[in-house]
């Protein structure tokens, strides 16, 4: 039996909803960082796959755009994060709270 | 075979995704990360992106890894303590709004399924590499272009946060090995001498400056 394109889309699916969730649920900065390149990934597996399914390579040069996004989102993500640990000398972003009214 | 092949690397993908979220060690959660951009690398070859699978390997397993990995142990981030609970009386409403949610996905998956089209096989060539760059310095060479750009964005952003202090006057010569001020800050007489005053140790261009080297960076800034 062959794989349908709708297994791939549920998988994207899982797959964004499990990093959605923990950007809602992770305090760390680092780990919502990371469920945040968890989504962008689970949007690449949807590109590749209507990419291949309607033998386009329109969907493959998006993945190839959005990882030079998320390389230059690690780059400048990590910067604030660094950033952000020099003054409160921790990752909780609770604790970041000063522009909170 | 090719489903038995989805099944295998969807399960391992779902089961390192629920890894990245459940585990309270930020380094274990990386590592967990890396296994989901393994597991999808897996199944972009099987859907014929073997260049962007290597791609995938590449720079997300390899490059941007890499980098949290080392700010994770750059900062030594200890596990997070299990938070108190709050806002207990929304868990019912949260329920009955994934199950609409659900209901929604599968009925778009549903449609998706009855429309029958059939994915690219292995001899496909829209995934090679000579396609890819065929299409990208044509047709969307406005885009690759807008790229480079981001990147260097990306670049001066990183530098300007993560750098410590303020950034170094134009008149200012670096050399590698030593300190290079320049004649203003040591002796500030005039806006015209910009001479560089060459030194050896941070604790002798502090002297010069007239500033106290053992102090708190923070108190500094």
């Amino acid at each position: 039996m062959e794989p349908q394109l709708s297994w791939y889309l549920a998988l994207s699916a899982v797959l964004f909803t499990i990093g959605a969730a923990g950007v809602v649920v992770k305090r760390n900065a680092i780990a919502m960082f990371m469920c945040i390149e968890l989504m962008l990934n689970a949007v690449n597996l949807t590109f590749i796959a209507f990419s291949s399914f309607f033998q386009d390579v329109t969907g493959q040069l998006f993945v190839f755009i959005v990882m030079t996004v998320a390389a230059a989102e690690a780059a400048v993500g990590l910067g604030i994060i660094i950033a952000i640990f020099r003054n409160r000398e921790s990752l909780d972003v609770d604790e970041a709270s000063i522009l909170k009214m | 075979m090719s489903a038995i092949l989805f099944i295998l690397f969807a399960g391992l993908a779902i089961g390192c995704a629920v890894a990245v979220v459940a585990q309270r060690n930020p380094l274990y959660s990386a590592i967990s990360l890396i296994g989901v951009f393994v597991a999808l690398a897996a199944i972009y070859v099987t859907l014929a992106a073997p260049f962007i699978a290597a791609v995938q390997v590449i720079v997300y397993a390899g490059a941007i890894m890499v980098l949290v990995i080392f700010v994770i142990m750059l900062l030594n981030v200890d596990a997070e303590e299990p938070r108190r609970q709050r806002l207990r009386f929304l868990v019912p409403i949260a329920i009955g709004m994934a199950a609409i949610l659900i209901a929604e996905t599968a009925f778009i998956l549903y449609s998706v399924q009855a429309s029958g089209v059939k994915p690219a096989g292995p001899t496909s060539d829209v995934g090679l590499t000579h396609s890819i760059g065929v299409n990208l310095f044509t047709a969307y060479l406005l885009p690759f272009e807008v790229t480079s750009i981001l990147l260097l964005m990306a670049i001066v952003g990183a530098m300007s946060l993560a750098r410590q202090g303020k950034l170094l006057s134009a008149t200012a010569r670096v050399v590698p090995g030593a300190q290079v001020l320049a004649m203003e800050m040591v002796r500030p007489r005039g806006k015209e001498d910009l001479t560089a005053v060459e030194t050896d140790t941070t604790a002798e261009a502090a002297h010069l400056m007239g500033v106290d080297f053992q102090s708190n960076p923070e108190e500094r800034e």
